[in-house]
């Protein structure tokens, strides 16, 4: 296309350049042709008058000669009486004194009888005698006696021809200069010049060069060219003309100069006045204005191409720029419907998507129904054997649990699908975090007999600001899902270290890792790890219960939600690690100034990043602290110092170490220290079950890892000596809850509940009044004085009315005080619930057991 | 009979307990006043009248007082009933077992709770 409009744009320019150049061209050569004319015409016009002047004064010479020779001539018939010898003298004196060179009579024959001067014959006598006759004054050329030329001038005789007087006229004789003098035919400054011949060519008078006596010879012999007829023609053309009595007008070029010509007849003969005129001076002028002509011709031609290529140009670049558009447009549409084509194929995708996401639904929900319907079957049958249907019984809760979670699951997902999934952000104590999911994940390790090791590394910021409910939810998929495809006897492997942020001061980088040494994923599988209902069918996993919606979830509340990452490398048949790094917010909390005595300490892990993290976070309490990887030299150790009588204050000792193991290890230590060095054992299992072989080996107390700085400095407070230190940590807690004497009414319909509550929040210095249903909290707020109460706390499930309905009723009463800090405290910790309180009006959610601390924490918070 | 050993007749987590209310005389105090309550008793008498939100209401109740004291196995099964009968769903298959599930950690409790009085006591 574009080839196109460029070849047409080309060939038209070159069309129309070419049609200028042949307009112009023929417009000069027509001007040319023109000038050439007009220059005849000029010259003819120039030539005819000037051969006019030329006849004219001839005639006027002529006449002035003839009215002298008829004078002469009245003399003789005037002077009849005269004898004849009187009269000639008399004729001779005058025509002497009028300038004549010759006089005489001319006979019929054509004879002249010479009165004075040579003897003159007339050189034409027949058409001179022939208009004498006729009366008609005449001039003549003839001969004198020397041969030269002489003008003769006739006039008729006045009297009857006797036979004695043979007297036809008297005629008078001129030389030929006295005429050619006159009427100057020689050439003048205009270098034009005139010839008079007779009809036969023959010279009356010549000027200039020529000396044939013929002007028809000379024009044969000099004549080049004739415009463009040969001479003999040119002499026809003006024969014919001169003996039909008109003028004749033509070019010719002699020496290559073009000459102009005129010929004339000249009265009161047979002679013919031609003139040439040289084109010289005019073809100077015509061909100067003829240049001019051509360069201005030339010129503008060039100026209208040049226009037309400009404009040419200038299209050219238009439809250029209009092709650019027109591909830019044909472009965007083409990206557009591209756009449009995967937009459809999405939508397809998720359609397809969506419609396997039903069936798989479908088929996961009908697995545990069956199992539940075929339970229940089994047990209506044997309902008197209560062992079968216990068992029974115990089959069908775990399959409503899994039940249950893959439903959370479908309504967590289909909360992301739709966008409604939202974060509540709040403060967040990682240590709590890690603790909660350890006693979490604590028995189903147990019960795999799977080794659990939990290691946290220089955690700087406990509190963070995130979602716990979520945060939760992540590290509890992560571990089930590493717990469910460990085999028995297999390891996992918590992690959680933080570094800086690339977000900036207030924010810290939080890594989490999940490893373990389980069965690990294909390749293939791992692509699709994070899809809806993604799970690897092979045999190996087919027994293993799960959503399939667990990592899609983790995904999206980890990298959309969170904004963080989720990482992953795996192997078949040696495990799989998880990665997740997340840039949380620093809550900010006053930290407290927790500082212990500079006691001396041994740490014995047989992890050698444990120990390390573990003695810089002692460090940091003020601790120094040592540390080794195995029993034995630990046993060494302890004994080196106590002989050196600088006995370790406190010894963490963790319980599976390899060779020795924790409870021997203090067997042997307490056999050679006796009982004065405390003894801690570090473990992430349960405490309960090896307590009693621990006491009995002389332990002194446990700490369960992760051992976050926190969780040192609460484990290790007990030992010290100064009552005051431990005052003094939890002194800055009580002052930020300095809630002391505050009036709080409590809304609560189980009187144990309110008790409980009663006693607890009494004991950190609040006074509380008790609602037992929403109805009476109303009322009782009613009742009291403006500003009597700080805060409420509110139970939702209540009879008469309930914590929902009691909150929105006291937000609508007309009491200043209408908006004093409501806090919802109900059983029921779903997300739901705690949108559905705020949405009420209330003030902040805590869940049940009550917390005193969370509470207290709250109620700070929200009264002013 | 310790508190302690109380607690793990009835199925609960005495260290719990004694994270949330601090010191012994008061889970004491507490766990000889569960007795006292009246939210079994009305669990009861509004599942056998057919009271499904009063028996909602009951149950959740006695969920949030075992939560309180961490008496764990009667708060897990009657946590499951409460679910069953929240919102006012109509009864579903296998409600009957939820109930008689609450029904027997009641008694499991009330019984170890007593065992407790007596061994206090005597």
């Amino acid at each position: 296309m574009k080839n196109k409009t460029t070849r047409f744009l080309i060939t038209s320019l070159i069309g129309v350049a070419l049609l200028c150049v042949c307009v112009f061209s023929s417009f000069a050569f027509h001007m040319s042709n023109q000038s050439a004319l007009t220059i005849n015409e000029v010259g003819t016009l120039y030539m005819s008058s000037m051969s006019q002047q030329i006849s004219i004064h001839f005639e006027s010479i002529i006449a002035l000669q003839m009215g002298q020779l008829r004078t002469l001539s009245g003399t003789i018939s005037s002077d009849a009486v005269h004898s004849d010898r009187e009269l000639q003298e008399e004729l001779i004196d005058q025509a002497k004194a009028r300038d004549f060179s010759y006089l005489g009579f001319c006979g019929r024959e054509g004879t002249i009888e010479m009165l004075f001067g040579s003897q003159v014959t007339l050189t034409d006598p027949e058409p001179f005698l022939e208009s004498l006759g006729q009366g008609q004054q005449k001039v003549a050329i003839g001969t004198n006696a020397r041969g030269e030329k002489v003008i003769l001038l006739g006039v008729p005789s006045p009297h009857e021809p006797t036979p004695d007087h043979d007297c036809a006229a008297l005629v008078a004789g001129l030389p030929v200069s006295y005429i050619s003098e006159n009427l100057s035919l020689e050439e003048n400054s205009e270098r034009a010049y005139s010839f008079i011949i007779r009809r036969d060519g023959s010279f009356v008078i010549r000027t200039a060069d020529a000396y044939r006596n013929n002007y028809f010879e000379r024009v044969k012999v000099m004549y080049e060219d004739v415009n463009g007829i040969t001479p003999e023609e040119y002499i026809q053309a003006l024969t014919a003309a001169m003996a039909q009595g008109l003028d004749y007008s033509n070019e010719f070029t002699m020496d290559g100069e073009r000459y102009h010509l005129y010929c004339t007849r000249l009265p009161y003969s047979e002679w013919y006045l031609i003139t040439f005129m040289p084109y010289g001076a005019m073809d100077t002028i015509v061909n100067g204005f003829s240049r001019e002509w051509g360069t201005l011709t030339v010129l503008s031609g060039a100026i209208i191409l040049a226009a037309l290529l400009l404009v040419f140009y200038k299209y050219f670049g238009l439809t250029r720029q209009q092709l650019r558009e027109v591909d830019e447009a044909r472009r965007a549409a083409e990206a557009a419907q591209k756009n449009a084509e995967t937009a459809q194929k999405d939508a397809e995708h998720a359609n397809r998507a969506k419609s396997e996401f039903l069936s798989n639904m479908s088929h996961d929900i009908r697995t545990p129904m069956n199992a539940i319907v075929g339970m229940t079957a089994i047990a209506t049958a044997n309902i008197e054997d209560k062992q079968q249907v216990q068992n029974c019984l115990k089959k069908i809760t775990l399959s409503s649990k899994h039940l249950l979670g893959l439903i959370n699951d479908v309504l967590d997902m289909s909360k992301i699908e739709s966008g409604k999934m939202t974060l509540n952000m709040d403060q967040v104590s990682l240590r709590e975090v890690i603790n909660s999911i350890v006693s979490i994940c604590q028995p189903q390790v147990k019960a795999k007999h799977l080794q659990f090791d939990v290691f946290i590394h220089d955690i700087s910021t406990e509190n963070v600001i995130c979602d716990s409910v979520r945060l939760n939810q992540v590290l509890l998929n992560l571990l089930s899902n590493a717990i469910k495809f460990t085999p028995d006897g297999g390891e996992i492997h918590l992690a959680l270290y933080e570094e800086e942020s690339p977000k900036g001061e207030g924010y810290v980088r939080i890594h989490i890792q999940v490893r373990d040494t389980g069965i690990g994923m294909s390749p293939e599988f791992q692509k699709h790890i994070f899809d809806s209902f993604a799970r690897e069918d092979s045999q190996r996993v087919h027994r293993t219960e799960g959503t399939g919606l667990g990592m899609a979830i983790t995904k999206y509340i980890v990298v959309d939600a969170m904004g963080g990452a989720i990482d992953m490398e795996s192997r078949q048949g040696q495990g799989t690690q998880f990665s997740v790094t997340l840039d949380l917010e620093k809550a900010l909390v006053m930290e407290e100034d927790m500082i212990l005595p500079n006691w001396n300490m041994l740490v014995v892990d047989d992890d050698r990043q444990l120990c390390e993290s573990t003695v810089s976070a002692l460090g940091s309490i003020g601790i120094t602290a040592e540390w080794t990887l195995d029993g034995e030299s630990a046993i060494e150790m302890v004994v080196k110092r106590h002989q050196r009588g600088d006995d370790y204050q406190i010894i963490l000792l963790d319980w599976k170490l390899p060779g020795m193991d924790g409870i021997n290890t203090a067997k042997s230590i307490r056999r050679e220290l006796g009982d004065q060095v405390p003894i801690l054992l570090i473990s992430a299992y349960d405490w309960t079950e090896i307590e009693g072989d621990a006491r009995e080996a002389g332990i002194n107390g446990f700490i369960s890892k992760p051992l976050f700085k926190s969780t040192l400095f609460n484990s290790l407070r007990q030992f010290t000596d100064e009552p005051l230190a431990s005052q003094a940590a939890e002194g800055p807690e009580e002052k930020e809850w300095d809630l002391n004497g505050r009036h709080i009414l409590l809304a609560e319909d189980n009187e144990l509940n309110w008790e409980i509550a009663n006693e607890l929040l009494g004991e950190e210095g609040l006074v509380l009044d008790w609602a037992e249903n929403g109805q009476i909290c109303v009322e009782m707020f009613q009742a009291s004085a403006v500003g009597h109460y700080d805060a409420i706390l509110m139970d939702v499930r209540m009879p008469v009315m309930g914590g929902y309905e009691a909150t929105q009723v006291i937000r609508t009463l007309e009491r200043p005080d209408r908006d004093l800090p409501i806090i919802a405290m109900t059983a029921d910790a779903f997300a739901e619930d705690v949108k559905r309180s705020l949405d009420c009006g209330m003030n902040a959610h805590v869940a049940k057991p009550i917390d005193v601390d969370e509470v207290m924490r709250l109620l700070a918070k929200h009264i002013k | 009979m310790t508190l302690k050993e109380c607690y793990a007749a009835l199925g609960g987590d005495y260290d719990e307990a004694m994270g949330r209310l601090r010191s012994e005389k008061l889970v004491q105090k507490f766990v000889l006043k569960f007795l006292n309550d009246g939210s079994y008793r009305l669990l009861c008498d509004s599942l056998a009248s057919g009271d499904r939100d009063e028996a909602f209401r009951a149950s959740h109740t006695i969920k949030g007082v075992c939560a309180n004291l961490a008496f764990n196995a009667l708060l897990e099964s009657s946590e499951a009933l409460t679910e069953a009968l929240r919102d006012g769903k109509p009864p579903q298959p296998g409600e009957d077992e939820l109930v008689a599930r609450v029904k027997a950690d009641y008694e499991r409790t009330a019984q170890a709770i007593r065992a407790y009085q007596e061994g206090g006591a005597g």
